[in-house]
């Protein structure tokens, strides 16, 4: 066990190193760069100059993909005019191009906790209501409960996020007033170290950030963003269930479970569940990959600060050490993601053995 | 002295969305206290639908049973309750499947599932059942059986799967042990030794057995008495010598003159039965297997015959079964 993890880790590195040569490569080969503007906000060429001069951006592509990697002070001995890197390797993403002054570690350590708790909550919302949904579709396959389960589940897939929030938002938050519009209301819950950094000016690290109070303001924000999210996730995982319970209910090993004599509940719960929810368990590594490190259209819909739009808009601005960086938060998500799920197999499934 | 257990027009129909399947069609017979039975038949006679009906183990929409009574112990297994039947599943019936390497859960291990139903049944604690789960391995011949309980069922071979199945089978001591064709999915020198054991198990329990299967040599050396089943019915009953040697029903010699024989030397050709058993869904007015049979007449075409009892040990189903029984004694025998 120890053994896999340690391989996988050791695995990991070349799998990153790729994810970051490619985004690194591609990122620079979409036409215009971070300084371009058009039209009135363009800056003079002078300025444009000192600035790409500023973060090398003149310097040839090997040195600049060097020093991302491995820091200014092993690949440009001498040169560090500007601002110096240290390094992916020493865990230094860079500075933003964009928001001038802040590095890209620290845009991470602020928006990630915040996508990752509304990701989590809404992974966990869909697990606790798709599962058993998709349970009891499949036990009571073809009756009236079933269809419905179905239906609504189908419904649930096909409602874009881009329509369900705002209807929710205008029932519940314009309509009826129960929850507030949008934002989101996290503080941490170890406020006095989070105040300890703030005091002495330096970033509040992610771990603090991402453990949030649970005050009835937070919740209340969380509900509609979450319910959101959470409805898509619930209903893929609802049919996914369904269809991996029937498809083992069928197998010759229910029937022999039944031919012992076994209650129906414990021919279920013993002898099927733990094999339907293998596939369940594939889906859920890359799921939870995906939400916790942010979703676009949600944070958008409910203004919440998360890293979902620096996906996105690093993309527009060539803010390429956030587009490197958002990038390989989410690469290391899912390798973390995938090396649970191969864990679970194991456990779920005998046959699979981690050695 | 009463049957063990008695069947009495037994029907079961599977309603699918391209009409009712007519699996089973009125099936009567018995089973005596310690005898064994072999049902015969070709794939889609309804030989396993006809057994797993008994348990109620059809699975339930799409297929119901229709008809049909099955004594046991002064009970018809058909009008009980669930939970009484689920009483007699595995404790007082036990049952065995075809295919060793699906039929047991690939999730569980092999302890687990051979522990259940002493747990269950017998209301044993987890040692009990340990302990008797060994002696159960150990008697169906699993060499190391204590250390064997913790492994799964991936880790053994098809024919030590089948073995683990039979110990599941009979953890309980049921009266009833029912073979649903447990050898087919092995290959031959398997087959031979699971045969084997069951009989010898059988001499030290004394359980009655139904085995079914579409192998007539198996047949021969394992039960007393064969019920020859065709489109969903018994065509023919008798004891297994007399099957052999003096088969009464055209369909029974069919049988017969398709399997291989060591004693007729290479020179002689199988035959096989001309044509196709009849759609289940578009079930035939007259006798079902008229369409190819050479003794047939009209009346076979347009009336299904009754089964019917001719001697004290044989039944069959047939219009002309004395002149098909002359016709092969005229020529010397089914091979001739």
């Amino acid at each position: 066990m120890l053994q896999f993890v340690i391989r996988r880790i050791i695995w990991t590195i070349p799998v990153l190193f790729l994810v970051t040569f490619f985004t690194f490569a591609l990122v620079r080969a979409i036409p215009g760069g971070p300084f371009d503007f058009a039209g009135d906000k363009s800056l003079p060429p002078t300025v444009v100059k000192n600035l790409e001069a500023k973060y090398h951006l003149n310097d040839p592509l090997w040195q600049q993909f060097c020093s991302y990697l491995i820091g200014d002070a092993v690949c440009r001995p001498g040169k560090q005019n500007g601002v110096a890197s240290k390094g992916v390797l020493l865990g230094d993403l860079g500075p933003s191009f964009r928001y001038r002054g802040r590095t890209v570690n620290d845009i991470i350590a602020t928006a990630l906790p915040i996508s990752a708790q509304l990701g989590f909550m809404a992974v966990m919302l869909g697990m606790l209501i798709g599962i058993p949904a998709g349970i009891i579709a499949a036990l009571k396959h073809n009756t009236p409960i079933d269809y419905t389960a179905t239906f609504i589940a189908v419904l649930g897939v096909s409602i874009s996020n881009v329509v369900l929030g705002p209807f929710l938002i205008w029932i519940f938050a314009l309509k009826l007033g129960w929850f507030p519009v949008a934002t989101w209301a996290a503080e941490p819950l170890f406020s006095n170290i989070a105040e300890k950094y703030i005091a002495a000016g330096e970033q509040v690290p992610m771990w603090v950030n991402l453990i949030p109070k649970p005050t009835k303001e937070f919740f209340m924000h969380a509900v509609l963003p979450v319910v959101t999210l959470g409805t898509a996730l619930s209903a893929s995982l609802a049919r996914l269930t369904r269809g991996s319970l029937l498809q083992v209910i069928r197998e010759d090993y229910i029937r022999t479970a039944r031919a012992k004599g076994l209650r129906e509940r414990a021919v279920i719960v013993t002898h099927a569940l733990k094999n339907s929810l293998i596939p369940v368990v594939t889906i859920l590594g890359p799921m939870f990959a995906g939400v916790l490190t942010g979703t676009f259209v949600v944070e958008q819909i409910f203004a919440i600060p998360g890293l979902g739009r620096h996906f996105v808009t690093s993309v527009g601005n060539r803010d390429y050490p956030v587009v490197l960086g958002t990038t390989l938060v989410y690469a290391v998500a899912i390798v973390i993601a995938n090396m649970l799920v191969d864990i679970t197999y194991a456990w779920l499934d005998p046959r699979v053995r981690l050695e | 002295m009463a049957a063990l257990l008695e069947v009495k027009g037994l029907t079961t129909q599977f309603f699918t969305q391209d009409g009712v399947v007519h699996a089973v069609n009125g099936i009567s017979y018995h089973l005596n206290e310690g005898e064994t039975i072999a049902i015969v038949g070709e794939s889609g006679s309804g030989k396993s639908v006809g057994v797993m009906s008994l348990l109620r183990l059809i699975p339930q929409p799409p297929g119901k049973i229709v008809a049909g009574e099955v004594w046991f112990q002064g009970r018809d297994l058909m009008q009980i309750s669930d939970d009484e039947i689920r009483q007699i599943r595995g404790k007082h019936i036990a049952m065995i499947f075809q295919d060793p390497m699906t039929s047991l859960n690939p999730v569980l291990t092999i302890g687990f599932q051979l522990m259940e139903p002493l747990q269950l049944h017998l209301g044993m604690d987890k040692n009990q059942a340990r302990k008797r789960a060994i002696e159960l391995l150990e008697m169906v011949g699993i060499p190391g059986a204590a250390t064997r309980l913790d492994a799964y069922p991936h880790q053994f071979s098809g024919g030590m799967r089948q073995r683990v199945m039979i110990a599941m089978g009979l953890a309980c001591n049921p009266q009833v042990l029912i073979a649903d064709e447990p050898t087919t999915a092995l290959d031959v020198t398997i087959q031979a030794q699971i045969v084997e054991l069951v009989k010898s198990l059988k001499e030290q329990i004394g359980m009655a057995i139904i085995w079914i299967t579409h192998d007539l040599g198996v047949v021969a050396g394992l039960a007393e008495r064969v019920l020859v089943m065709y489109a969903g019915q018994i065509v023919e009953e008798a004891e297994v010598h007399e099957l052999y040697s003096d088969p009464h029903h055209p369909y029974t010699i069919g049988l017969l003159r398709s399997v291989p024989r060591l004693d007729m030397g290479k020179s002689k050709r199988l035959i096989p039965i001309e044509g196709l058993p009849p759609d289940l869904i578009d079930y035939p007015k007259g006798c079902p297997f008229a369409p190819r049979c050479e003794y047939r007449t009209e009346k076979c075409e347009q009336e299904d015959p009754p089964i019917e009892q001719i001697s004290p040990t044989r039944r069959v189903a047939c219009w002309h079964w004395e002149t098909v029984v002359a016709d092969i004694r005229e020529k010397g025998g089914v091979y001739a």
